[in-house]
């Protein structure tokens, strides 16, 4: 029996090394941004969509569910934010975590559309997040700003909030991680694949599906507080933009949903391509997006790292 | 306030008939081919778009327009169908890829509307004379009646195509058995093209009919078309027309009644609200039939 | 010999169809039950009813003497039993190995001891070279294996059968009804759906008739064989 282990270690060391690489690479990268005078923006952003497109991918590529309305979780956090940091004068760094559990709040509230099947859930989730966007619209101009918006004063600290962002990026990827390899990561992708067949099997599936959707509820809320602080602007129209949605989508299975690189390797490609095409076709961006999403699907369906693997089965162990 | 309701009903009628070919339209591509189109208030849009161009570049009368948006569109759709469907059908989970096919279709579609027609609100200034017909206490808008007219002359159209006509018959048979159909020997891609050309026509006729009931439209308007079909095929039962009607009608009726009583910001939430309140209490919609283990 | 597992007057309804009609039998430990009946007989309903994932409109199942009707599916899988399925329900995107682990995730033991006895019962079922493989890339009898090596991973103590053998060929056949003459032995109770009535009467120490949702006759496989409303139920009048 120890005999098959040894192929399994080494397997396992493929993996980790490849896993090491490629997180010290974005670390050493980005960290070093700042200093070397890249534009900050630029990647200060593109941290935002690999956190964004790999949270998506647990409630998409895990779990197996398509939340349209997935950008209530980032408005929601970005609001969270911006009230306490402007109202209540909680310094940035409190008011973070409450965006995430704002998200986590929210999640627990949707949860009860978890036990729809495909389309439908994703079209609740489509209405829900309208009716997020619709109610905090409504609400009364001293909390939520009105039609105007909220602006956090002059709290904005580009570079700090970067550095927070990078922080932000390098907690979801771990998390990621380690649910990808974990037994919650295993329970979840059995009800993923056969919902019915994994309770017989013993699944406590409406609480499995309840911890995934509440992770991948997590981080958007705090990518959408960061953000807050890095524009030092929230309104409804931007921070429930269902580009945003859009977006996050279209780059997680640019990259391949399933896997913990797809979408970091996707938000990489698609930024990079978008940052290239405002820079010479500004007005054209929107449009580029529709096709590559049509492109996408039509001829990569699985993304960049899913085709690959398609094609390669074997090296499905040693990517993380 | 008796004035204000018996406006509200029969504005209700007039949006709810729109609303409801904006649903049979969808739940007819949904129906035979198992796809959710997020594109389609796009589509709807495009039609409006359609209409206003011949309008104001060729002068062509809202009404002329509408057969030949007829054909554009059917053709359009007959095209369209050919290169984005059968790959599709080929993939591993079908109805879900066809979901962010038709999503990326949708950002496509408003971003080319965007590009030609900019961000601007578009109306057609088409007035019939007289300008408004006395309906009881109540004033209509001669623009509304006669679409009114049409939405209804059109439902009729195909409740009798569906209903009497060879072709119609097999799309409804499809619907309900799409193996069945293909072991008595239908082309189910010609069908199926056909269906797909057809819901796209009606899509870009009800774009017409948009410009002459509601007073403007933009390239974003699309989003809030996609929605109500939404809203109007899950009410009415996913692939049943009779009951997309019916469910458009209602859903107007419910909407415009709404803006009676509330005010106006709750009243959009009630479109959003009926939807997922059908979902979770009635999710085979109005004309389903439940199915539970 | 302490029943196992039992259903006392199991009722179920679709509508206006009934599929189970006062269903009582019971199995005992290390008794192997053949159930037999034409397809919609209501064989498959039975043990859909019996492991939770559908709830009976009447009557009552108890496993080891307790009583679970109306349970969670996942509730009455810890209560000890496990079932295969007519057509195999594998987890199509995750590997054989992972396959096995889903039904003891929430097992005490360490990742490596359920890895190692994942790896055992694979290569008990020959399937040990594929154990890194999608589950989807097997072919429809090694499917079926793979469901049974997933089903004894927990190692319940009550196993149900939904056909096994359909369209499995005589090779495999032959071998898997080794691996189910090894669970009696072991002293578990098996109930077997099939319509393969040479394995059947193989394996069964007591078969059960369904027709229509009733039960119409039970006993020795010699009593079964023999019987007129069996024959009848089979072929028609």
């Amino acid at each position: 029996m120890t005999a098959s282990s040894r192929p399994r270690d080494s397997a396992d060391r493929i993996y980790f090394t490849l896993v090491a690489l490629i997180g010290g690479a974005l670390m050493i990268y980005f960290a070093l941004v700042p200093v070397f005078g890249l534009n900050v923006a630029f990647h200060f952003y593109l941290m935002l969509w690999i956190t964004m497109a790999s949270a998506f991918n647990v409630s998409s590529g895990f779990s197996g569910y398509l939340p349209f309305g997935y950008v209530a979780f980032y408005g929601i956090g970005a609001f969270t934010t911006a009230i306490l940091v402007k109202k209540v004068a909680f310094p940035v760094f409190l008011a973070l975590p409450f965006s995430g559990a704002a998200g986590l709040v929210l999640a627990l509230l949707f949860a009860p559309t978890l036990r729809l099947s495909g389309i439908y859930f994703g079209i609740v989730s489509l209405a829900l997040a309208g009716i997020c966007r619709l109610v905090i619209t409504n609400m009364p101009e001293e909390i939520t700003g009105g039609s105007f918006g909220l602006q956090l004063g002059s709290r904005a600290h580009p570079v700090q909030s970067f550095y927070v962002m990078m922080a932000v990026m390098v907690v979801a990827l771990a998390t990621i991680l380690w649910l990808s390899r974990s037994r919650l990561g295993k329970a979840l992708r059995a009800t993923r694949d056969d919902a019915d067949a994994a309770e017989m099997m013993g699944v406590n599936v409406p609480r499995v599906r309840l911890y995934g959707w509440m992770l991948a509820a997590f981080f958007p809320a705090v990518c959408g507080g960061v953000e807050a602080w890095y524009t030092n602007v929230v309104d409804t129209e931007t921070a429930f933009n269902t580009l945003i949605t859009a977006k996050t989508v279209i780059y997680a299975v640019a990259g391949g949903l399933g896997t913990v690189t797809g979408p970091i390797i996707g938000a990489v490609a698609m930024v990079w391509l978008d940052e290239l095409i405002w820079r010479q076709f500004p007005l054209l961006n929107l449009l580029i997006l529709g096709v590559a999403t049509v492109a996408l699907v039509l001829f990569l369906p699985r993304g960049i790292v899913g085709s690959i693997l398609r094609r390669k089965p074997q090296w499905r162990r040693y990517v993380p | 306030m008796e004035l204000l309701i018996l406006n509200g009903i029969v504005n209700g009628l007039i949006v709810g008939s729109v609303y409801a070919l904006v649903g049979v339209s969808l739940t007819l591509l949904y129906g035979v081919l198992r796809v959710v189109n997020f594109a389609h208030g796009e589509f709807v849009i495009a039609g409006s778009f359609f209409a206003y161009v011949l309008f104001t570049s060729l002068n062509v009368p809202p009404l002329l327009a509408l057969p030949v948006a007829t054909v554009a569109f059917f053709v359009a759709g007959w095209g369209l169908y050919y290169v984005l469907i059968p790959r599709l059908s080929r993939s591993d989970d079908p109805e879900l890829m066809s979901f962010l096919m038709f999503y990326g279709v949708s950002i496509t579609a408003a971003a080319l509307m965007l590009l030609l027609f900019e961000a601007d609100s578009r109306s057609i200034d088409y007035s019939f004379t007289p300008i408004s017909v006395q309906v009881g206490p109540i004033y209509v808008s001669t623009a509304r009646l006669v679409a009114l007219a049409i939405t209804a002359a059109i439902s009729a159209a195909l409740a009798l195509f569906l209903f009497r006509t060879l072709p119609g018959k097999a799309l409804r048979a499809a619907i309900m058995n799409p193996e069945a159909i293909q072991i008595v020997g239908v082309d189910i891609v010609r069908l199926s093209a056909f269906a797909f050309a057809l819901a796209t026509a009606l899509a870009g006729v009800t774009g017409v009919l948009v410009a002459l009931v509601f007073p403007a439209f933009n390239a974003f308007s699309g989003t809030e078309y996609t929605i109500i079909a939404f809203i109007v095929v899950v009410l009415g039962g996913l692939g049943n027309p009779v009951g997309a009607l019916l469910a458009g009608v209602i859903f107007g009726l419910a909407e415009q009644m709404a803006t009676v009583f509330l005010p106006q910001a709750m009243a959009q939430i009630v479109g959003f609200a009926i939807l997922v309140g059908t979902i979770f209490l009635r999710p085979s919609g109005l004309l389903g039939t439940s199915t539970r283990k | 010999m302490s029943i196992a597992i039992e259903t006392r007057d199991l009722t179920k309804r679709f509508g206006g169809l009934v599929a189970l009609d006062s269903v009582n039998l019971q199995a005992a430990a290390g008794e192997t039950l053949g159930i037999i009946g034409v397809n919609g007989a209501g064989k498959t309903t039975l043990m859909n009813c019996i492991c939770g994932l559908y709830r009976p409109d009447g009557g009552d199942v108890f496993i080891s003497g307790e009583r679970v009707t109306g349970q969670p599916p996942h509730v009455v899988a810890h209560k000890g039993i496990g079932r295969t399925f007519q057509v195999p329900r594998v987890f199509r995107k995750m590997s054989l190995i992972d396959n096995l682990l889903v039904p003891v995730l929430d097992h005490h033991a360490s990742d490596a001891e359920l890895t190692e006895r994942a790896e055992g019962m694979l290569a008990r079922m020959q399937l040990i070279n594929l154990r890194h493989n999608y589950a989807e890339e097997l072919s429809g009898g090694q499917q079926k294996l793979l469901e049974m090596a997933r089903m004894l991973m927990p190692d319940p103590p009550i196993v149900m059968l939904d056909e096994p053998f359909a369209g499995v060929h005589p090779v495999l056949c032959k071998f898997m009804i080794e691996r189910i003459e090894e669970m009696s032995g072991a002293g578990k109770a098996v109930l077997l759906i099939s319509h393969d009535l040479t394995s059947i009467y193989r394996l069964s120490t007591r078969v059960v008739a369904l027709n229509q949702g009733k039960i119409i006759a039970e006993g020795g496989v010699g009593d079964i064989r023999d019987n007129p409303a069996v024959i009848e139920a089979y072929l028609g009048t």
